[in-house]
């Protein structure tokens, strides 16, 4: 039995600049919200025609009811043409893709680690699952999340910013370190999503303590559904689909 | 009034032109969730070779003008699983497939037809893969040999009873004369064209955008090249001839049918519409209601050459 998947014309309901670092954009669709992990993504066709060509991977930021936001960073072209469309303008979307992290953990403690892309499905986890710490490293306070998208989240947040700006100086695994220190590392579970090089300081840590833990790791992609093979994963089993078998891998399995 | 879309290619009857390139449209069941394979005249598999690959480093693709760059390196678990895990597959859905092989030599090539004359219940025609940029030994730098190139496509025909497309790059050399040299091979058709060679530079790093310094480029970008190919070959040679290179919409369609193309194989729009062979489909049907077209071998080859105001360039 075939699994019908979806791709929608949605309006924007809202898309504007929320500080120094993120645009959020809302919409609403029965369809795209349904079933909604954190971690899982959106394909976003931004305009009609050729320019830009491919859609554009964006990860969930929050699903309220069939409410949808999304956080994103201008980082190349797509996204600067995304960040002009204004309240109304149709973007046809495809979701949700890919699998999500895991929301149960029994009886772990969890630990979100993220850094600049990688906040929003983090804090959308953070929303939906029991959580006891969010680090969130960023270069400078200017960049950090405004505190109001972080109210419903109950977990300990630490941030740390690379120029002392903001919380701890330098970078987010100092924090992670202070926690895994001296402590049992069965107690734990971590799950991060940012930078690659972030990521990989985060695993090299969870390797050294012995916890373990879940890593979104994506490439470039092209499809979004597992067709083009443009965005594989090394992994001990075999080369691996970010968009389709990940973006989530759990730490044993990546290959780094 | 029901627009007539069968395509009659030799022996094999298709319910409509459309299909899709080799590679755009994954292993199996990848675009089910969002179109309805029957309704596809034929599938084109991705490319298998006799032994697995596990193709290039990442990135393998970047976007381009129209179009992206991609270095996959023909990644597929190579002709045994294929057989084991995805004809099965296939022969439940019951849709005409169109298998892409490619060999690094003339006897892998010997092998895959051999091994698919085997599954002629549920494989209808091969499509030999002479052009894939991406795969020093078994692509475009290996068959520049034309000799082997001829070997290869003569290795196929020899070893099946199948219908046999040979798939042409420009990156070949000249087209036409290549085509007319593998066309004397006995093969039953052509496939026209695949990727072309590309390239992007990162201006920060100095590097290619690819882990490759070269790519193949595909989508709308190549689209007007492939369409004169097309209808040069056609005019030509008068064979049937499965046309693939940036097709994404409607009119792109038409264009293709007009100067002669038989089947259409969306490629790269999959990627951006996962419903663009449906909504090609569609508008084909709704254009030759339109025109009052009974059949589409009215508007096949319909195309009015410039130095010949007004004939026609149909066989």
């Amino acid at each position: 039995m075939t699994v019908k998947k979806f791709d929608e014309k949605v309006s924007l309901l809202e898309n504007r600049k929320i500080n120094g670092k993120y645009y959020k954009m809302i919409f609403s669709s029965a369809m795209l919200s349904k079933n909604v992990r954190p971690g899982q993504f959106l394909q976003v066709r931004i305009n009609e025609g050729q320019d830009p060509y491919l859609r554009r991977p964006f990860s969930y930021y929050r699903v309220m009811g069939q409410r949808i936001e999304v956080l994103y960073e201008v980082l190349g072209y797509g996204t600067q043409v995304l960040c002009q469309k204004k309240k109304g303008e149709v973007l046809k979307v495809m979701g949700p893709l890919g699998k999500g992290f895991s929301g149960a953990i029994g009886k772990k403690k969890r630990i979100l680690v993220a850094g600049g892309v990688g906040v929003p499905p983090l804090v959308f986890l953070a929303e939906k699952y029991s959580t006891d710490y969010l680090l969130i490293g960023t270069k400078s306070k200017a960049e950090l999340l405004p505190k109001s998208e972080l109210k419903k989240v109950r977990a300990k947040v630490l941030c740390s910013t690379e120029d002392g700006s903001y919380g701890t100086e330098g970078r987010v695994t100092l924090l992670l370190e202070k926690i895994l220190k001296d402590r049992h590392p069965e107690e734990f579970f971590i799950q991060t999503c940012g930078p690659k090089p972030m990521m990989e300081a985060v695993i090299a840590l969870a390797c050294k303590y012995g916890v373990e833990g879940e890593a979104s790791w994506d490439e470039s992609m092209a499809c979004g559904v597992g067709a083009c093979l443009g965005c594989m994963v090394k992994t001990k089993t075999g080369l691996k689909r970010a968009c389709a078998d990940g973006p989530v891998f759990s730490f044993e399995d990546l290959d780094l | 009034m029901k627009i007539d879309l069968t395509t009659r290619i030799k022996t094999l009857t298709l319910k409509n032109p459309i299909t899709v390139a080799s590679g755009t449209f994954g292993t199996t069941d990848e675009y089910a969730g969002y179109v309805d394979y029957k309704k596809l005249g034929a599938i084109i598999t991705k490319t298998i070779t006799v032994k697995p690959r596990a193709g290039n480093p990442m990135p393998r693709i970047c976007e381009t003008a129209a179009g992206m760059l991609n270095a996959i390196g023909l990644q597929n678990k190579g002709l045994e699983d294929f057989l084991e895990h995805k004809i099965p597959y296939f022969k439940k859905l019951g849709v005409p497939l169109i298998v892409s092989i490619a060999g690094e030599t003339t006897e892998e090539f010997a092998k895959l037809a051999k091994a698919f004359e085997g599954q002629r219940d549920v494989v209808n025609a091969l499509e030999i893969n002479l052009s894939c940029p991406n795969v020093e030994a078994g692509g475009v730098n290996f068959m520049k040999k034309q000799e082997r190139i001829l070997e290869a496509v003569k290795a196929v025909h020899d070893g099946t009873r199948l219908l046999t497309f040979a798939k042409l790059s420009p990156e070949l050399g000249d087209v036409l004369a290549i085509a007319e040299q593998i066309l004397k091979q006995g093969v039953d058709g052509l496939s026209v064209i695949n990727t072309l060679r590309g390239m992007a530079v990162n201006i920060g790093s100095r590097r290619s955008k690819l882990a490759k310094d070269f790519g193949g480029l595909s989508g709308p970008a190549i689209k007007p090249v492939a369409l004169r190919y097309v209808y040069q070959v056609k005019k030509e040679f008068q064979v049937p001839v499965i046309a693939s290179g940036g097709i994404s919409s409607v009119k792109d369609a038409l264009e293709f049918l007009i100067v002669g193309a038989d089947l259409l194989a969306v490629g790269t729009a999959n990627f951006v519409e996962p419903a663009a062979t449906r909504e090609i489909l569609n508008g084909i049907e709704a254009f030759c209601r339109r025109e009052r077209l009974k059949s589409l071998d009215e508007l096949r080859g319909s195309y009015k050459p410039a130095e010949e105001k007004g004939s026609g360039c149909k066989s």
